[in-house]
């Protein structure tokens, strides 16, 4: 079976080509809006403050999909119905809707955080077992989540107020590093001490599975000001400082993880989203996991699939294809605020 | 005229007597720099009227909406343009569909990115810090 995935809910503007066989669910073509290289539009070089002019995007990236115009071999269309904003989310549920209704073929209405969850389902013939606990951390999202089966999702904790990855951007920019923060972070935390500075741990002990990175980031601005105001917030205190932050979000979000897992009993844990691509909360989690609970499988999505992209809506819409759960093009419509448990 | 907080308790307290000054259509700018307290006062706000669920910040989703009911305001927008580099890309956010109505009260935070001056505001607050005391300042003709 193969589907055509469309996703727009933010900053991207993807498209991909997702099949299933015996080997799994292999990605034909994932086109991303940052990454592509399209000629007509944008000479190749995409600017950073197009990739959200979804409208611009869309049919540029179906011509380089190379799908025939009467969607031949496609036997299914997938889109991220929501969470995200309504005039991002418009564009690609009515190409979804329009390509379903003019083809004949069934539509699936995906929503994102799903999408995420089930980007470890990509290029594996080992995917988790369920039930799973799903960490899913990106600059708009960190959440744990209790993944019983397909389709059925218990939220079990979300940050309070800044996603993990939105303070990865934010120290950045205290710390004056340039684009993209996150990963800026990562890099010169490598040259430094990360116990340094010993920030605070928001919420470590609260009783509860939530997270709150808010006042984390209030701490690092205060850090830095005082290195100012001594004159001696040289490359190697960033570093420190850097360091020490990543530590303190790695350990928040580990040791919540794991408190999950004692809670739960999963027989998987899913790290997902684009902070996944952290180095150190990957190895992180995965050692914990390990040296405490060696039967339970750890899964994080191939590094190109944990940012936001269509393959993983693929994933999701051919798990929900299969189950028959199609919507009626006539009416679907985006939702801005679509829940993960109400689906 | 100018509050100092000194907790995120306070912040949200002078946040409750701000928002009882508020009328359905009024757009508030909050100005000031990472970490000064513009979320938290949202917080405070959307609480006031009665909303329950999580207020988050809106930095990636660039806009949040929180349903409430109270008298007939019905909506209040927080909106963030923090990632927009470009006043043409306000377009994104599809802006004037939601501002304006007589039920809903919009917070924007980071309003200079909307250097073509798009949206006018009926408020507007500056945020700082001094060490650990947040100051919130009010524009005066407007409050």
């Amino acid at each position: 079976m193969r589907i055509l995935s469309i996703e727009t809910s933010c900053d991207e503007t993807s498209l991909a080509i997702v099949a299933q066989n015996e080997a799994g669910f292999m990605v034909e073509k994932n086109l991303v809006s940052s990454q592509a290289t399209i000629h007509a539009q944008y000479g190749g070089v995409v600017p950073e403050v197009a990739a959200r002019e979804h409208a611009a995007w869309i049919f540029p990236l179906m011509q380089e999909l190379e799908i025939p115009h009467d969607g031949k071999r496609i036997d299914a269309i997938a889109v991220t119905a929501g969470p995200g904003l309504v005039p991002a989310l418009r564009i690609g549920v009515e190409l979804g809707k329009v390509l379903a209704w003019s083809w004949h073929k069934p539509l699936v209405a995906v929503n994102h955080l799903e999408g995420h969850l089930y980007s470890v389902w990509l290029e594996t013939p080992h995917p988790p077992v369920f039930p799973a606990v799903c960490l899913l951390v990106s600059g708009g999202h960190t959440e744990l989540i209790l993944m019983k089966n397909h389709g059925e999702y218990q939220l079990l904790g979300m940050t309070r107020d800044d996603a993990a990855g939105e303070a990865f951007d934010k120290v950045a920019k205290l710390l004056e590093l340039p684009y993209p923060g996150g990963p800026m972070i990562s890099k010169i935390a490598l040259e430094g001490d990360s116990t340094m500075i010993d920030f605070p741990r928001p919420m470590f002990d609260s009783p509860n599975l939530d997270f709150s990175f808010s006042g984390l980031k209030t701490a690092v601005r205060l850090c830095v000001e005082e290195f100012q105001h001594q004159g001696t917030l040289d490359p190697s205190v960033r570093a420190g400082i850097a360091a020490s932050f990543q530590q303190a979000v790695v350990d928040v979000l580990v040791h919540k993880t794991l408190k999950a897992v004692q809670q739960t009993h999963p027989k998987s844990v899913i790290l997902s989203g684009g902070v996944s691509a952290n180095r150190l909360l990957r190895e992180t989690l995965r050692e914990k996991l390990s040296m405490l609970h060696s039967d339970i499988t750890f899964h994080s999505p191939p590094l190109a699939f944990t940012g936001d992209n269509a393959a993983m809506i693929g994933v999701a819409g051919l798990i929900k294809a299969k189950r028959k759960e199609f919507v009626d093009p006539l009416s679907l419509h985006a939702d801005p605020n679509m829940s993960l448990t109400s689906l | 005229m100018m509050y100092q907080t000194h907790s995120e308790q306070e912040t949200k307290q002078a946040a409750a007597q701000f928002a009882a000054t508020l009328h359905g259509g009024d757009v508030v700018f909050l100005r000031g720099e990472l970490g000064t307290g513009k979320t938290t006062f949202v917080r405070g706000v959307v609480e006031y009227f009665g909303f329950e669920g999580m207020v988050r910040s809106p930095t990636f989703t660039l806009m949040n909406r929180y349903p409430i009911n109270h008298g007939s305001l019905k909506t209040i927008l927080h909106v963030d343009l923090y990632r927009i580099e470009n006043s043409s890309e306000l377009n994104t956010l599809a802006l004037e569909e939601e501002l304006g109505h007589s039920d809903t009260i919009a917070f924007i935070e980071w309003p200079e990115k909307d250097t073509q001056h798009f949206v006018t505001p009926t408020h507007q607050i500056q945020f700082s810090c001094v060490g650990t005391v947040h100051e919130i300042q009010y524009e005066k003709e407007t409050i």
